[in-house]
């Protein structure tokens, strides 16, 4: 039996594994992926400060530390169900079977798809897809892409993949159906994207354009949706164009796209076609609850945070005993925020296994958590403290009754 | 165009399919997957999930506590060998 098990070798989960071993805890890290790191691997941008963010050494440092403190890594392991009996947890993968009594979820998110006509056609992807291409395998997805879904991750993701030499032919709105949402609709669209200006300047500064922030937003709003798209690191964005299908006789060879009014509505015979050899969808990230949604604990629905959040309270436990998570099963947010809330999970397990004079270190990690999220350069949803609250109050609300029995 | 689109990649389920039987049965997300088998296929609703959820009558109370799709283990598609646990 092991001390602790930690399902995902992302931010979060590596962050936990770390300060759980330095409390002399074994700790087990399983993870489906052929690396450690999680989606940190992907990630490669420049932050406010001019310092560049670089998933990958990120990851290495991560996976180098939990090494050095004996954590053992268990890759190319996908697990497939949990159970709890008798205060203790099994966890089962293909060839093996582990038991702990303190299991950590931090399996991080998903991304959503949105259909469109003609999807099915090999050279289409999710925009995460290409983004591991690019930044993980270093393999170009294709030579010019367009991509379906304007928001903050295909934004940073367009840009990537400018750095790397691949042309982005333009960034539009997916076709208005009962499948789409807001993203689908112009105005929404500008209005988050408005949220996330604050990424533009030193994007800018570095590609050698004069622009600033109040330009870029002037622009993005003032002359609400011009024609021809705003640029934006030399991509056009097109907030008045929406993809109708994606053709191409056995694979991509392009997209047809269509002006839409200001609710998204399609304006007849302003189709047109741009030639790709390459879509991603952007239809952005939920939190991948897949197992703790075996375990019977209380889920809500928080769009603030991305989808169904698993009941938890700051300290990273679930009302289930010996069951914790952290990182973006918890709410989508950037990777520094789900690697703090990875070091307060680890603390929350130490304490549970037995350490004792750990509170002070647990406080301090939680407000190391809410200092990093208010510091946060890259943000999914602009309300997130409001859904980290809700999430707080039905905490409260689940287990006030407990307390007066 | 949009009529012919695949929503369930595994079962082969149209957008048409989908919609239709959403709207004739005004069924919940559970009955729309049994009815057409979207979700049911290889990779257990890995893709297509959010699109039967979307396409279903929304039960708005419901879905506030509870997933509609529920999960059920394997979560991940595994050997038939080893699922039943015998020796290989
Ligand atoms: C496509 C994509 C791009 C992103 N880009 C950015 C970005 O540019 N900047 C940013 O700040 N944030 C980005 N994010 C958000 C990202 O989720 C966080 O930055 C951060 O990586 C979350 O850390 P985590 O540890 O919670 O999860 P992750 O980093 O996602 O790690 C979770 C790990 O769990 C493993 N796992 C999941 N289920 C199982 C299972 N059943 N069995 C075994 N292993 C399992 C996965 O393989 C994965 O390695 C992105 C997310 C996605 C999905």
């Amino acid at each position: 039996m092991n001390n602790v098990i930690i399902i995902g070798a992302g931010p979060a989960g590596m962050s936990a594994a770390i300060a759980c071993a330095q409390k002399g805890l074994d700790v087990v890290v399983i993870d489906e992926y052929l690396k450690a790191g999680g989606r940190l691997l992907g990630q490669l941008y420049e932050q406010p400060d001019g310092s560049w963010w670089n998933g990958i050494e990120e990851s290495a440092r991560l996976h180098q530390q939990a090494l050095d403190l004996g954590v053992q890594i268990q890759l190319n392991t996908p697990v497939n169900n949990i159970e709890h009996h008798d205060g203790q947890w099994t966890i089962y993968t293909e060839h093996e079977t582990l038991s702990t009594n303190h299991l950590l979820l931090a399996t991080g998110a998903a991304e959503s798809p949105i259909p469109v006509p003609g999807w099915t056609l090999p050279g289409v992807m999710s925009v995460g897809a290409a983004q591991v291409m690019t930044n993980v395998h270093r393999v170009k997805p294709g030579e010019r892409g367009v991509i379906i879904g304007v928001n903050v991750l295909s934004s940073a993701i367009a840009m990537e993949l400018k750095l790397a030499g691949i042309d982005v032919a333009c960034m539009a709105l997916p076709k208005m159906s009962q499948l789409t949402d807001q993203q689908a609709h112009p105005k929404h669209v500008l209005d988050s994207l408005l949220h996330v200006s604050h990424m533009a300047p030193s994007q800018f500064v570095k590609l050698g354009s004069k622009l600033m922030k109040n330009d870029f937003m002037k622009k993005l709003g003032v002359t609400f949706y011009p024609k021809r798209g705003v640029n934006m690191w030399d991509i056009p964005i097109q907030l008045r164009k929406a993809v109708i299908e994606i053709y191409g006789e056995k694979q991509v060879e392009g997209v047809t796209v269509a002006t839409i009014d200001s609710n998204g509505e399609i304006v007849a015979g302003t189709e047109e076609n741009v030639e790709a050899d390459f879509v991603c969808i952007a239809g952005g990230l939920y939190p991948l609850a897949e197992l703790a949604a075996l375990t019977g604990c209380p889920f809500y629905l928080i769009e603030e945070l991305g989808g169904y959040i698993p009941l938890h309270n700051e300290r990273m436990e679930t009302p289930l005993d010996g069951l914790y998570v952290a990182g973006n099963i918890t709410g989508i947010e950037g990777a520094k925020v789900a690697a703090a809330q990875g070091t307060t999970a680890g603390l929350t397990i130490a304490k549970q296994a037995g350490f004792e004079g750990l509170d002070g270190e647990i406080e301090e990690a939680i407000q190391v958590v809410e200092e990093t999220r208010d510091q946060s350069y890259i943000q999914f949803h602009p309300e997130v403290n409001k859904g980290r609250e809700m999430v707080k109050e039905k905490w409260e609300e689940y287990v006030l009754p407990l307390r007066s029995i | 165009m949009t009529e012919d689109m695949i929503i369930c990649r595994c079962e082969e389920v149209t957008y048409k399919e989908l919609a239709e039987t959403a709207n004739k049965y005004n069924c919940s997300a559970r009955e729309l997957k049994l009815r057409t088998r979207a979700g049911m296929g290889y990779c257990g609703g890995r893709t297509c999930r959010n699109m039967v959820d979307k396409l279903a009558a929304d039960l708005t109370d419901e879905r506030q506590t509870q997933i509609t799709l529920k999960y059920q283990p394997p979560i991940r598609p595994i050997h038939f060998g080893d699922l039943g646990g015998g020796q290989s």
